[in-house]
C-alpha cells in the first residue's frame, strides 16, 4: 500500500514537473518569420521602415527597450538618470558588452552613433535637441541637450537608436551608403547576420557571446520576404512559417481564426501607432476651404469602413495621436456620416451640383505598395463621395518614386497616406502638422498646414519634461486640429500578429518585432 | 569558314542591336518622372533635403542625360552593369542570383511543350481527319486563347484549396538547406505548377504546327518518291517527313523564345518565382535603372543568342539554305 | 468558304454575343461597377451579387458587363495601330527594296528583340497608366509581325506581270503600292488582323493584371489584377472575368482561322 502511494505520488510529481517544465523556455529552433517589405538595409541608424527595423533591432542593441506597458528597461545601459533641469540624460552602459567582432562596446561609440542617428536619420526632429555627447569615460555617456526633450526615452529603443561600431561605420564613407549596412553588419545585439539574399530571405543567427546570459534562445531567426500576403497566410496553415507580423489583410484574418495551430494577436504595434489618413492639399481650390474639407468627412462612412472593409477589426482614428499613447485625447471635434450636412456644406462652399449632378471632380492618390490598407480605402472613395456629387478619379502610383513625387511637389487633390508615430508624437507626428516641416519630400507635412498655435503647441510640448502638463498641451492640439481638419483621420491601422502555437513569448511589447526577440522560444508542437 | 564569317557578321549586327536596345531604353526611363531616390526615400520612411541631394550625386543622378549614357556604356564595355540603387548590390551578380531559376522554368517548360507539343501532333498528323487531331486543332486554340496568368491562378486556386498536394508559391519550402536530394526534390516540386501554366500556351501551338507541318510534308513529292520506291511507311514517317517536319519547328521555338521570357514574368509573379521575371516587374515599379537596364539588356540578349542559334541549328540541319 | 466552317462560324456567333454583352448591356444594365453593393467576399448567389462581390464589395457581373468596353476598345486599337504601322513600314521595305529595304528590317528587328512586355511595362509606367498609353504601349511593340509579314507579300507580289504591266503605263509608285499590291497581299494580313486583336487583348489583359491598367476604367484585366491577392478566398473574382477574355481572345482565334482556311487554301498557317 505505501509502495502504491509512494509510487502514485512520484507518478504525480514527475507530471508536475513535466507541465511546469512544458512551459519552461527552450533553447534552440529556427524561427521562420515573414515580412513584406523587403530589406536592403540593415543600418537602422539612418534609415526607418519596418524592413530595416525589425532586422535592425536584432542585430544591434541600443540603450533601453521597454516593456509592453511603456516602461523602458535597461538594455546597453544598466542604468541612466535624468538632470533636475532636464538637459541632460546620463547613460552607465555594461561592462560586459562586446560587438560581433569581439570589441568591446564603449561610451565611444554610443556618441558617435547618436551623433549619426542625428544627422542622417529620415525622423529628424527625433535626436534634434542633441547637441553633444560627452564621455567621460569608457562606459559613460552624457547626452547633453538643449533644451527638455521627454522623447528621448524612446528615441533610445531598440527600432530608433542602434549603437553602431565606431571602428567599423567611422571611417568616413558616408554612412548612407556604408557597404556594411548590408554585407558583414556588425553590431552587438542578440543575432548576428550570417545570410542575405535581397528580397527572398535574411538568415540571422545566435550570437554566442551576447551580453544577456542565455539568451536569446533561438538558435536562429529566418526572415522571408512574401511580397504577397496571401502567400504568408498559405505558409503560415502550412506551418513552415512561424510567425507573421504586421499582417493587414483582415479580411483573411477569419481565416487563420479558423486554424487551431495558429494564434492571432494585435498586441506589439501599441509604440508604432499607425493611423491611415485622407490628405488634402491645403493649398489648393478648393480645399483650402475648412468647409469642403469637413464636407468630405461628413460623407465619408469610417463606421463602415471599419465594419465592412475591414470585417471590425480596425479602430475608428479620431484624431492625429493613436489611441493607444499616453497623450491621446478623446475630446475633439467628432466627424460621423451625414450626408446632408456634407451637401450643406458643399454649398455653402460654393460647390454647387451641376447638370450632371457633379459638384466636383478630384483625383485621389495612394501610397504603393500597401495594397490591404491604401488602395482598398482610395477606391472606397469613389462610390462614398459619388454621393454628395463629387466624382473621384483614383491615380494608381506606377510606383513609389511618382507618388512621392506628386507628394514633394504638391501636385495633388486628395491622397490616401499614413504614418507611424514610432514611440512619441516628438519622433513621428509632429512632421505632419509643424509648418517648418512643409518640404519637398514624401512624409512631411504634405498638406501644406499652417497654424501658429499648432506649431506653438507641438514645440512647447515637445520640450515639456512634465508628462500631466505635456497632455495637456497635446489636448489642445488635437482640438485645434479636428477643427482645422487639414487631413481627415479614417482608422488605427490593423495590424495583427499571425503565429504558429509553437511561439512562445511572441514579440509583444510596444515595439513589437522591432525590438530584440531575447525571450522567444519554440516548442515542438 | 564561311559559317564562321556567317557567325561573325551575324554577332556584329547582333551586338549593334543590344547596344541600340540599351540605348533606347536607357534614355526612355530617364524620362520618366520621380527617380530613384524618392523611391529610396519612400524605403527608408523619408528623407532630408540634404541626404537627396547627397545620393543623387553619388548615383550620378544629376549629371546631364548624354554624360550618363556616356558614363554607363562605358562601364558596360568594361562587363560593369551598374549597382542597383534598390539592393546596394551589382547588378551583374543580382542577375546571375536569379538567371538560373528563370532558366529552369524557362527550358522546362520549353522542353515539356516542345516533346509534348511534338509528340501530339506527329500522332495527329498520322490520321489528320480522325479524332485525335480534331481534339488538337480544339485544344490548341484554347491553350492559345486562355490567358496564362488566368490558367496559373486556376491552378492556384485548384492546388491550394482544392487539391493540396503541390505547393502553389516560390521555388523553396525549406528555408534551411537539407542536402542537395531534398533541396532538388523541393524544387522540383515546387517547379511543377509554374511550368505547366508556361508550358500549356506553347504546348497548343506546337502540336498544331507539327501536325500541320508533317502534313505538308507527307504530302510532298519527296516523300512520294520515298514511298514509291518502296520504303518502310514507318521509315518514311519518322526518317522522312518528321526531319524535315521539325525544322520550322525549331524556327519558330526560336522566335518564340522572347515570347517566353514574357509568360515567365507574369508566370513569376503569379507563383512567386525568385527569378528575373519577378526582378523585372519590381525593378519597373522601383524605377530602379539599373537592374532594369541590365535586364533588358539580358533579354535581349538571350533572345538573339536564341535566334542566332536557330540559324545555325537550321542551317546544319539543311545546308542547301544559304545564309539570307 | 468561311460559312463552311462550323468552328469559325461559332467564333463569330461567340465574338457577336460578347460584343452585345460589352456594348449593349451598359445601355440596358444600368450601374456602377465600381459601387460597394454587398459585403466583401460574398460568393456567387449571394445577395445582390449573383456572380460573387470582390475584396471590396464590388459586384462582379457589373464588372463583367461593364469590362468589356475597356478591353476590346484598347484590343481593337491596339491592333489596329499595331497593324497600320507593320503594314507602312512592310510595304515600304517591299516594294522600295534595297537600302530603305536593309534599314527598314533592322529597324523592325531591334524591335522584335526588344523584350516586348518588359518594354510596354515600361513605357506605361513612364507614361502613367491609362486606355491611351496602353494601347499606344501595345501598338508600338507588336508591330514587327505584321510588317514582315506585309514585306514578304510584298516583295512576292512585286514580282507578278500586272505589277509590271502598271508600271510599264508609267502608273504613280503611291498608286501602285495602295491600289494594286496592297488588295491582292490584303488576305494574310487580315487573317494577321485579326489574330493581332486577340495578342492585344491578351496583353491588355497582362499589363491590367500587372498593375499596369486604368484604374478608373473597370476592364476584365483589372478586375483579374486587383482581385489576384484575395483569389483564394474569392474565386469567382478572378475565374470569371478571365473566362470572359478567355472566350474573347477564342473567338478571335477561330475568327482568324476561319478566314485562314477561307483565303489561303494552299497556305498552312505557319504561326
Amino acid at each position: 500500500m505505501r509502495r502504491a502511494i509512494a509510487a502514485l505520488i512520484t507518478t504525480l510529481a514527475v507530471a508536475a514537473t513535466a507541465t511546469a517544465s512544458a512551459q519552461e523556455p527552450r533553447r534552440g529552433g529556427t524561427l521562420v518569420m515573414g515580412q513584406s517589405t523587403g530589406t536592403t538595409s540593415f543600418n537602422n541608424a539612418v534609415g526607418s521602415g519596418t524592413g530595416i527595423m525589425v532586422p535592425g533591432a536584432q542585430i544591434f542593441a541600443s540603450p533601453v527597450m521597454h516593456d509592453d506597458k511603456w516602461n523602458p528597461k535597461p538594455y546597453l545601459a544598466e542604468s541612466w538618470e535624468l538632470s533636475p533641469d532636464a538637459l541632460s540624460m546620463t547613460l552607465h552602459l555594461r561592462k560586459d558588452a562586446i560587438f560581433h567582432d569581439g570589441k568591446p562596446v564603449t561610451s565611444e561609440d554610443v556618441a558617435f552613433s547618436i551623433l549619426t542617428i542625428r544627422d542622417n536619420h529620415p525622423f529628424n526632429t527625433m535626436l534634434a535637441p542633441v547637441e553633444r555627447v560627452d564621455t567621460p569615460d569608457a562606459t559613460t555617456a552624457i547626452i547633453r541637450l538643449k533644451h527638455p526633450h521627454p522623447a528621448l526615452l524612446y528615441a533610445m529603443g531598440p527600432p530608433l537608436m542602434p549603437i553602431l561600431p565606431k571602428h567599423i561605420y567611422g571611417d568616413g564613407r558616408p554612412i548612407k551608403t556604408h557597404p556594411n549596412n548590408s554585407r558583414d553588419v556588425v553590431g552587438s545585439g542578440p543575432f548576428r547576420l550570417v545570410e542575405f539574399k535581397p528580397g527572398d530571405q535574411i538568415v540571422l543567427e545566435r550570437f554566442d557571446r551576447f551580453f544577456i546570459k542565455d539568451r536569446p534562445y533561438l538558435d536562429r531567426i529566418i526572415l522571408k520576404t512574401y511580397p504577397d500576403s496571401q502567400t504568408s497566410i498559405l505558409e503560415l496553415e502550412a506551418g513552415r512559417l512561424l510567425l507573421q507580423p504586421f499582417f493587414n489583410r483582415v479580411l483573411e484574418l477569419d481565416r487563420a481564426k479558423a486554424n487551431p495551430q495558429l494564434v492571432i494577436t494585435n498586441e506589439g504595434y501599441a509604440a508604432v501607432g499607425g493611423i491611415n489618413w485622407l490628405l488634402f492639399n491645403n493649398k489648393r481650390k478648393p480645399f483650402d476651404d475648412v468647409r469642403v474639407r469637413q464636407a468630405f468627412a461628413y460623407a465619408i462612412d469610417r463606421d463602415f469602413i471599419v465594419k465592412a472593409l475591414h470585417k471590425g477589426l480596425s479602430k475608428v482614428a479620431t484624431g492625429p495621436i493613436h489611441s493607444g499613447f499616453p497623450q491621446y485625447s478623446p475630446d475633439v471635434t467628432k466627424y460621423s456620416l451625414n450626408l446632408k450636412k456634407a451637401e450643406e456644406l458643399l454649398d455653402a462652399a460654393g460647390l454647387k451640383k451641376g447638370p450632371d449632378g457633379i459638384r466636383l471632380k478630384v483625383t485621389c492618390d495612394y501610397y504603393p505598395g500597401d495594397e490591404d490598407g491604401q488602395k482598398r480605402l482610395a477606391e472606397y472613395m469613389k462610390p462614398a463621395l459619388k454621393r454628395v456629387g463629387i466624382e473621384v478619379e483614383v491615380r494608381a502610383p506606377a510606383d513609389f518614386a511618382a507618388w512621392a513625387k506628386r507628394m514633394a511637389t504638391k501636385d495633388f487633390d486628395i491622397s490616401m497616406d499614413a504614418a507611424f508615430a514610432w514611440g512619441d508624437p516628438v519622433i513621428g507626428v509632429n512632421r505632419t502638422y509643424l509648418s517648418t516641416n512643409i518640404r519637398p519630400l514624401v512624409f512631411t507635412n504634405n498638406a501644406q498646414y499652417e497654424n501658429p498655435r499648432v506649431d506653438e503647441l507641438l514645440n512647447a510640448a515637445g520640450r515639456e519634461p512634465d508628462e500631466a502638463k505635456r497632455k495637456l498641451l497635446y489636448g489642445e492640439f488635437q482640438k485645434i486640429v479636428t477643427a482645422d481638419l487639414p487631413l481627415f483621420w479614417l482608422t488605427e491601422l490593423p495590424y495583427h500578429t499571425i503565429y504558429n502555437k509553437r511561439v512562445h513569448n511572441p514579440p509583444t511589447t510596444i515595439w513589437g518585432t522591432a525590438s530584440p526577440m531575447l525571450d522567444v522560444w519554440l516548442s515542438d508542437k | 569558314m564561311a559559317l564562321i564569317l556567317f557567325l561573325a557578321r551575324r554577332l556584329f549586327y547582333a551586338a549593334i542591336l543590344v547596344i541600340a536596345v540599351l540605348i533606347l531604353s536607357f534614355l526612355l526611363i530617364r524620362l520618366a518622372p520621380g527617380d530613384p531616390v524618392d523611391t529610396l526615400a519612400g524605403q527608408m520612411g523619408g528623407m532630408t533635403e540634404e541626404i537627396r541631394t547627397d545620393l543623387r550625386r553619388e548615383y550620378g543622378l544629376d549629371k546631364p542625360t548624354l554624360a550618363q549614357l556616356g558614363i554607363y556604356l562605358e562601364r558596360f564595355a568594361s562587363g560593369n552593369l551598374g549597382y542597383s540603387y534598390f539592393f546596394n548590390l551589382p547588378v551583374l551578380s543580382l542577375i546571375l542570383q536569379r538567371l538560373p531559376a528563370t532558366l529552369l522554368l524557362v527550358l522546362t517548360a520549353l522542353v515539356a511543350a516542345v516533346v509534348s507539343g511534338t509528340t501530339l501532333g506527329v500522332l495527329a498528323s498520322r490520321r489528320p481527319n480522325g479524332l485525335l487531331s480534331q481534339f488538337i486543332t480544339v485544344i490548341s486554340v484554347i491553350g492559345y486563347s486562355a490567358p496564362v496568368f488566368w490558367t496559373g491562378m486556376l491552378l492556384i486556386i485548384l492546388f491550394a484549396s482544392v487539391l493540396p498536394i503541390l505547393p502553389v508559391s516560390g521555388m523553396t519550402a525549406a528555408a534551411v538547406s537539407g542536402g542537395w536530394l531534398l533541396d532538388s526534390l523541393d524544387v522540383a516540386h515546387h517547379l511543377v505548377l509554374p511550368a505547366l501554366s508556361l508550358a500549356v500556351v506553347y504546348l497548343a501551338q506546337y502540336s498544331r504546327l507539327t501536325r500541320a507541318s508533317m502534313l505538308d510534308v507527307l504530302g510532298s513529292d519527296y516523300v512520294r518518291t520515298a514511298r514509291a520506291k518502296g520504303l518502310e511507311e514507318r521509315k518514311v514517317f519518322f526518317k522522312h517527313a518528321f526531319r524535315n517536319a521539325v525544322l520550322p519547328i525549331i524556327t519558330i521555338v526560336g522566335l518564340q523564345f522572347g515570347n517566353l521570357l514574357a509568360g515567365a514574368i507574369v508566370v513569376e509573379t503569379v507563383f512567386n518565382w525568385p527569378g528575373l521575371g519577378r526582378l523585372a516587374f519590381d525593378s519597373v515599379l522601383r524605377r530602379d535603372y539599373p537592374t532594369l537596364l541590365g535586364l533588358l539588356f539580358f533579354s535581349s540578349l538571350l533572345v538573339i543568342v536564341a535566334n542566332q542559334l536557330v540559324d545555325v541549328c537550321y542551317r546544319l540541319a539543311d545546308p542547301r539554305i544559304k545564309a539570307s | 468558304m468561311f460559312a463552311r466552317s462550323p468552328v469559325a462560324v461559332g467564333g463569330l456567333v461567340l465574338l457577336i454575343a460578347i460584343l452585345l454583352v460589352s456594348l449593349v448591356g451598359p445601355l440596358v444594365y444600368i450601374a456602377d461597377p465600381f459601387d460597394i453593393v454587398a459585403a466583401p467576399l460574398s460568393p456567387p448567389l449571394s445577395e445582390g451579387a449573383p456572380l460573387g462581390a470582390d475584396q471590396q464589395g464590388r459586384d462582379v457581373l457589373t464588372g463583367l458587363i461593364y469590362g468589356g468596353r475597356a478591353t476590346l476598345t484598347v484590343g481593337a486599337a491596339a491592333a489596329l495601330i499595331s497593324v497600320v504601322i507593320g503594314i507602312a513600314i512592310g510595304a515600304v521595305a517591299g516594294y522600295f527594296g534595297g537600302t530603305v529595304d536593309e534599314v527598314l528590317m533592322r529597324f523592325t528587328e531591334f524591335f522584335q528583340v526588344l523584350p516586348s512586355l518588359l518594354f510596354a511595362m515600361v513605357l506605361v509606367t513612364l507614361f502613367s497608366p491609362t486606355l491611351t498609353t496602353v494601347v499606344l504601349a501595345i501598338g508600338v511593340v507588336s508591330w514587327p509581325g505584321t510588317a514582315r509579314l506585309t514585306r514578304a507579300e510584298f516583295l512576292k507580289i512585286k514580282q507578278y506581270d500586272f505589277v509590271a504591266a502598271e508600271l510599264a503605263i508609267g502608273a504613280r509608285r503611291g498608286r501602285i503600292m495602295w491600289k494594286v499590291i496592297l488588295p491582292n497581299a490584303l488576305p494574310p494580313l487580315v487573317v494577321s488582323a485579326t489574330l493581332a486583336v486577340g495578342t492585344a487583348v491578351l496583353f491588355e489583359a497582362s499589363l491590367s493584371f500587372l498593375g499596369l491598367g486604368d484604374p478608373n476604367r473597370m476592364s476584365w484585366g483589372l478586375m483579374i489584377g486587383s482581385s489576384r491577392s484575395y483569389m483564394l478566398s474569392s474565386w469567382w473574382a478572378v475565374t470569371f472575368p478571365g473566362l470572359m477574355i478567355f472566350l474573347t481572345v477564342l473567338a478571335v482565334s477561330l475568327i482568324g482561322d476561319g478566314l485562314n482556311d477561307a483565303l489561303n487554301p494552299k497556305l498552312r498557317e505557319r504561326r
